[in-house]
């Protein structure tokens, strides 16, 4: 009886082949047809704009730079003349990141964020790095939840246009007696540093609040 | 052969051209001789044809089965998909072993092509509709089918390679252990058809389905079980497809052939299995006996459904190793044909049956 069996089981197995043959394709035609990514998938980076005004969230406080740990976020946003900082330079290289969503969870001021977009294949490998203005271009249309306290955004530096020199001389005498010692490790931006240093990098609100106040003074 | 002619549902178009070649005038022979290279060539397009859409039937049945959509890309869900595929292998380079044996090696696939083909000499498509009604039909048909095997073993040993040869030498033990319990399964409709023509086993199950040798029970459906168990190994497919296993042998038999070589062995695999299966219909389902669709339409569309059977079993069932092969064919399906031959012949000869 064991054959009677085993004839049974065939059936079986044809049984489910024969329903799965019945059922609808899983497949999405790639090209043609897409995935609605889910909200809080991560695909590439981008710098949020202000719902209102436009312009960017981005404080430039660093702490995405910080966060991550590819080193594909490289910023530089030294304080101008008003103590106000000014956003010069904001590239991140998607050849580097690897998307683990650490600098929007690192962002206070929902600057940036992992957008659900995941299509960047591109011929030329310099077309990866991404700089302010192509950033804010890709995150135009992402939406968000603007969770914000306090807007302080920094003044993005035009192309073309200088880095006004004119404070930062005054500015760095006086928080370098506070405690020189821990500023040298990561002296990455001689102008900027200084003044952010003495307060700890998790307190980036508070820092930008005085500069702000310092800016309207 | 030409006082079959009588039974040529073609007759009209065969007369017609025959006509035409007298006109024109050709003498005797050579008129004979066009008329039948015609027609072959008319079955073999039309079989080749079949043996395309096979191809892409059975990628989509497939990818259905797997809940993908199998080719997709080329028109309508991919319908010309094969032809392109076939239009490819004809173009590509024709690759070839250096040290090769060059003779066997080129006449292989020859061979397999032509003794695809072959069996569809006696083959009734349909009401009157056959080449040759020969009064020895199955037994021809065992007979030429078996030279796909010569074809394997040929393409085994003249591609000098050790997965070739060995695809061909299992190729070779599979199917002379499985022609034994197929034999004896087809004896068991030739005792109730009482002849090997395949017209007249077909008009042995005229009337209701209830008359197919398949109802004849208790030996009917054993015999069609044996029968597409040996037939699924003759036509190498998957459960038994261990002459071109795919992760033991590469690709078997035909590892070294590519181009037009290869396409021929694969179009042979797909005609073989509508060989096998028009067999089946023609033994176990009443070949073209059917009311209200013309008699070639149910031929074809009973023979669709037996090669839905076979995609079926290839998508199902995992491969045997060879000795489970070799057990399973002398061990359970011989003793199990010949006792349903015994006990069809005893139910024959006291006439219990219908």
């Amino acid at each position: 009886m064991g054959v009677l069996k085993g004839l049974k089981e065939l059936l079986r197995g044809m049984g489910i082949t024969g329903r799965h043959l019945g059922r609808h394709a899983v497949t999405i035609q790639y090209p043609e047809e897409r995935w609605t990514m889910p909200e809080r998938s991560r695909g590439v980076v981008v710098l949020l704009s202000d719902k209102e005004t436009g312009e960017l969230n981005c404080t430039g406080c660093a702490l995405c730079e910080k966060a991550c740990p590819t080193g594909a976020i490289d910023m530089d946003a030294p304080r101008g003349e008003d103590k106000k900082r000014v956003l010069t330079k904001f590239v991140v290289d998607n050849a580097i990141c690897c998307f683990c969503g650490l600098c929007e969870e690192a962002c206070n001021f929902c600057a940036i964020k992992m957008d659900t977009r995941y299509e960047m294949s591109v011929l030329d490998k310099k077309e990866l790095v991404w700089d302010l203005f192509k950033l804010q271009e890709m995150g135009k249309d992402t939406a968000y939840e603007d969770t914000r306290k306090k807007k302080n955004p920094a003044r993005v530096l035009k192309p073309g246009e200088k880095m006004p020199e004119a404070k930062p001389p005054e500015a760095k005498p006086e928080p370098a007696p506070v405690n020189p010692g821990e500023n040298k490790p990561a002296a990455e931006t001689p102008e900027a540093k200084p003044a952010e240093e003495p307060k700890k990098p998790e307190e980036p609100a508070g820092d930008d609040k005085k500069s702000e106040s310092g800016g309207e003074n | 052969m030409g006082d079959n002619l009588g039974n040529l549902e073609l007759a009209h178009v065969f007369y017609w051209l025959r006509d035409l070649l007298l006109a024109t005038g050709l003498t005797e022979p050579w008129v004979t001789i066009v008329t039948y290279t015609a027609l072959g060539a008319m079955m073999f397009g039309v079989l080749a044809l079949l043996a395309l859409f096979l191809v892409w039937w059975e990628r989509k049945i497939g990818g259905h089965i797997q809940q993908r959509f199998g080719p997709m890309r080329t028109g309508w869900h991919g319908w010309y998909q094969t032809v392109m595929d076939a239009l490819k292998l004809l173009q590509k380079e024709d690759v070839v072993v250096d040290k090769r044996d060059k003779f066997v090696f080129f006449w292989a696939p020859v061979v397999c092509f032509v003794a695809a083909f072959l069996a569809y000499v006696v083959m009734p498509f349909g009401n009157r509709l056959i080449v040759a009604d020969l009064n020895i039909g199955i037994l021809y048909i065992m007979a030429v089918t078996t030279f796909t095997v010569i074809s394997l073993l040929m393409a085994g040993w003249g591609s000098n390679n050790k997965y070739a040869l060995l695809g061909g030498l299992r190729s070779a033990a599979q199917v002379v252990s499985y022609e034994v319990p197929m034999v004896a399964s087809i004896l068991t409709v030739i005792v109730y058809a009482g002849s090997l023509s395949m017209v007249d086993i077909v008009e042995a199950q005229s009337g209701l389905f209830i008359n197919w040798n398949i109802f004849r029970l208790p030996f009917g459906p054993i015999a069609f079980i044996v029968y597409i168990i040996a037939a699924t190994a003759e036509a190498n497919r998957t459960p038994f497809d261990i002459p071109e296993a795919e992760q033991e042998l590469v690709a078997g038999f035909n590892i070294e052939y590519s181009g037009m070589k290869f396409a021929m062995f694969f179009l042979a695999e797909f005609v073989n299995m509508f060989t096998v299966s028009a067999i089946a219909v023609t033994l176990f389902f009443g070949g073209w006996n059917g009311v209200f669709l013309p008699s070639w339409l149910w031929f074809l569309l009973k023979t669709l459904g037996v090669v839905l059977l076979l995609m079926l079993f290839r998508w199902t069932y995992p491969r045997l190793r060879v000795d489970q092969l070799m057990e399973f064919a002398w061990k359970f399906l011989v003793p199990l044909a010949f006792a349903n031959l015994i006990l069809g012949s005893i139910m024959k000869y006291l006439g219990w049956y219908w």
